[in-house]
């Protein structure tokens, strides 16, 4: 079954104070954990929140035209579906990721052969 | 897990990062355990909870406070010469020696006196209960940005009171009143507000949460406290019965006894046992012997109104209100009939906020009523529709008014 890569990229967090509260984080935290239960079977790697990076190239490294790369890519992880429209679901479904200042990228992993 | 498991955890996380880096970083101290919940609600999921999750939320906020307080911008100032670490104990209130328990001590620390009481709720509901601004205003029915202008005025009074230093021993005995009318004042809030049913409760339960901390003190343990706790449980067995399935209010000889929750009502009137220990009497032993005898009764025809008059009496002697002597004047027309009710209010000239509730246009509506003065009687009830704070009572005062049977006027008020 083919693997798919799903990077989130948000827009720069906004300064208001619209930090969620423990009730909220709470009831993200159920809503998580049930996402997960659901679609077990195709995550395959949960992965994790991406921090500080750079690109290296053959150029001298500077943050360059890539700076604002650390406030767009957020986290990342790995599905498993039939094809790229069961990944979308998948990750359609994750709580939080599809926002209205947060989207989430599905690119397939092609494997040679697979 | 806990429904509530994230607000407590908060509540019992900032009093202790309070305790141990001193109130004047309040702010940074709810904004590291808001990073270690969120970092929980990330991390979980994907490496599974850890055994012991007060310890892994406590660590990580720590770390998040101390990076907060080094390299903060906010606070650089504060701090350009002091690490965390050496800031001693004693400048917080030291309250350390007499409550060991950290929420407790928070909940001292709270009802601060020199405080407005709606200042010292706003800042328990936040830094006690866990609850978010939105959430607070949606249950103390207040814009969100009068909450934030009472957090703020608490903060920094808070902030003036740790700097200052505050001697726990000898404000323990006096601030306990304090402790026990903000715990009353939030179990009110959630228990009369007839607006949202389902927002209420949480507020009862907090109210009743801390005083249960108080009560397992021995600096809280007192006849006072267990009177509240016997209170709050007898008010919170009948709670579920005020509303219908259909979500409307129900008057008190209305509601189906059955419904009255027996266990909530045995905590109750075993605290009000316990609260008659030793000779102090306030208005909580009035107002829970109250709510005992309306509990106790079998039916609403053989509640005992002459002890419920006592009680009311006994209530006028320690905390005086016009809004009691109405109460009274219900359960005394009640046993004597409606033109002893009036006669019982007669040269009580009402303050503006109670002349101008519902509740007083709706009991003298009903008394004149049945003392056959209609048209005065009309005047009252029209005045409590108009008044009548949300549809939900103004339903149940319609309803009231169209019943027209006498002798249920306690229900009213109840």
């Amino acid at each position: 079954m083919p693997k798919f890569l799903c990077v989130q990229r948000s827009l720069p967090a906004s300064d208001e104070r619209s930090a969620p509260s423990p009730s909220e984080m709470q009831a993200m935290y159920a809503k998580f954990n049930a996402w997960r239960e659901e679609f077990s079977d195709q995550l395959v790697d949960l992965g994790g929140k991406l921090g500080d990076g750079r690109l290296v190239t053959e150029e001298p490294v500077t943050d360059g035209p890539f700076v604002e790369i650390k406030e767009l890519v957020g986290g990342y992880m790995i599905v498993e579906a039939a094809d790229l429209d069961g990944a979308i679901e998948v990750a359609r479904g994750c709580p939080g990721l599809v926002s209205a200042r947060s989207g989430v990228e599905v690119i397939e992993i092609q494997t040679p052969g697979g | 897990m806990e429904a509530a498991y994230f607000r407590h955890a908060s509540g019992e996380l900032v009093s202790t990062l309070c305790r141990r880096f001193g109130l004047q970083h309040l702010e940074a101290v709810e904004d590291a355990v808001q990073a270690a919940l969120l970092a929980a609600v990330e991390t979980w999921p994907r490496q599974g909870e850890p055994d012991d999750q007060m310890a892994w939320l406590y660590r990580v906020s720590h770390r998040a406070l101390l990076d907060e307080l080094r390299t903060g911008h906010r606070r650089r100032r504060i701090l350009s010469e002091q690490w965390p670490e050496s800031v001693p104990d004693t400048l917080d209130p030291r309250l350390a020696g007499e409550l060991r328990d950290d929420l407790l001590r928070m909940l001292f620390v709270c009802c601060d006196p020199e405080l407005p009481v709606a200042s010292q709720l706003a800042i328990a509901l936040k830094t006690l209960c866990g609850f978010g601004v939105r959430e607070i205003a949606l249950r103390l029915f207040v814009a969100e940005t009068a909450v934030y202008k009472r957090l703020s005025r608490a903060r920094t009074q808070l902030r003036a009171r740790a700097s200052k230093g505050f001697d726990a021993i000898a404000d323990l005995d006096a601030r306990r009143p304090q402790v026990l009318r903000v715990i009353h004042q939030l179990f009110t809030e959630g228990h009369l507000s007839l607006r949202a049913p389902a927002l209420r409760r949480d507020l009862c339960d907090e109210a009743i949460r801390l005083a249960h901390l108080l009560a397992d003190h021995p600096a809280g343990a007192h006849p006072d406290t267990f009177a509240l706790l016997a209170l709050m449980h007898l008010h919170s067995a009948r709670l579920d019965a005020r509303m219908s399935a259909s979500g409307e209010l129900l008057l008190l000889e209305e509601q189906d006894r059955r419904r009255w929750d027996a266990s909530q009502m045995q905590i109750g009137l075993a605290f009000l046992a316990r609260s008659a220990e030793g000779d102090s009497f306030s208005r909580y032993h009035a107002e829970a012997g109250i709510a005992a005898e309306h509990g106790l009764a079998p039916s609403f025809e053989e509640t005992r109104w002459d002890r419920i008059i006592a009680c009311y009496d006994q209530l006028e002697r320690v905390a005086p209100s016009p809004l009691h002597r109405l109460h009274r004047a219900v359960a005394v027309a009640a046993v004597e009939g409606p033109e002893a009710g009036l006669a019982a209010l007669e040269g009580d000239v009402p303050p503006t906020w109670l002349e101008g509730s519902y509740l007083w246009a709706a009991v003298l509506a009903d008394l004149h009523r049945r003392c056959g003065h209609p048209r005065r009687a009309r005047e009252r009830h029209e005045a409590a529709l108009r008044l009548a704070p949300s549809p939900a009572v103004r339903d149940l005062l319609a309803r009231r008014f169209e019943r027209a049977d006498p002798d249920e006027d306690e229900a009213l008020v109840r």
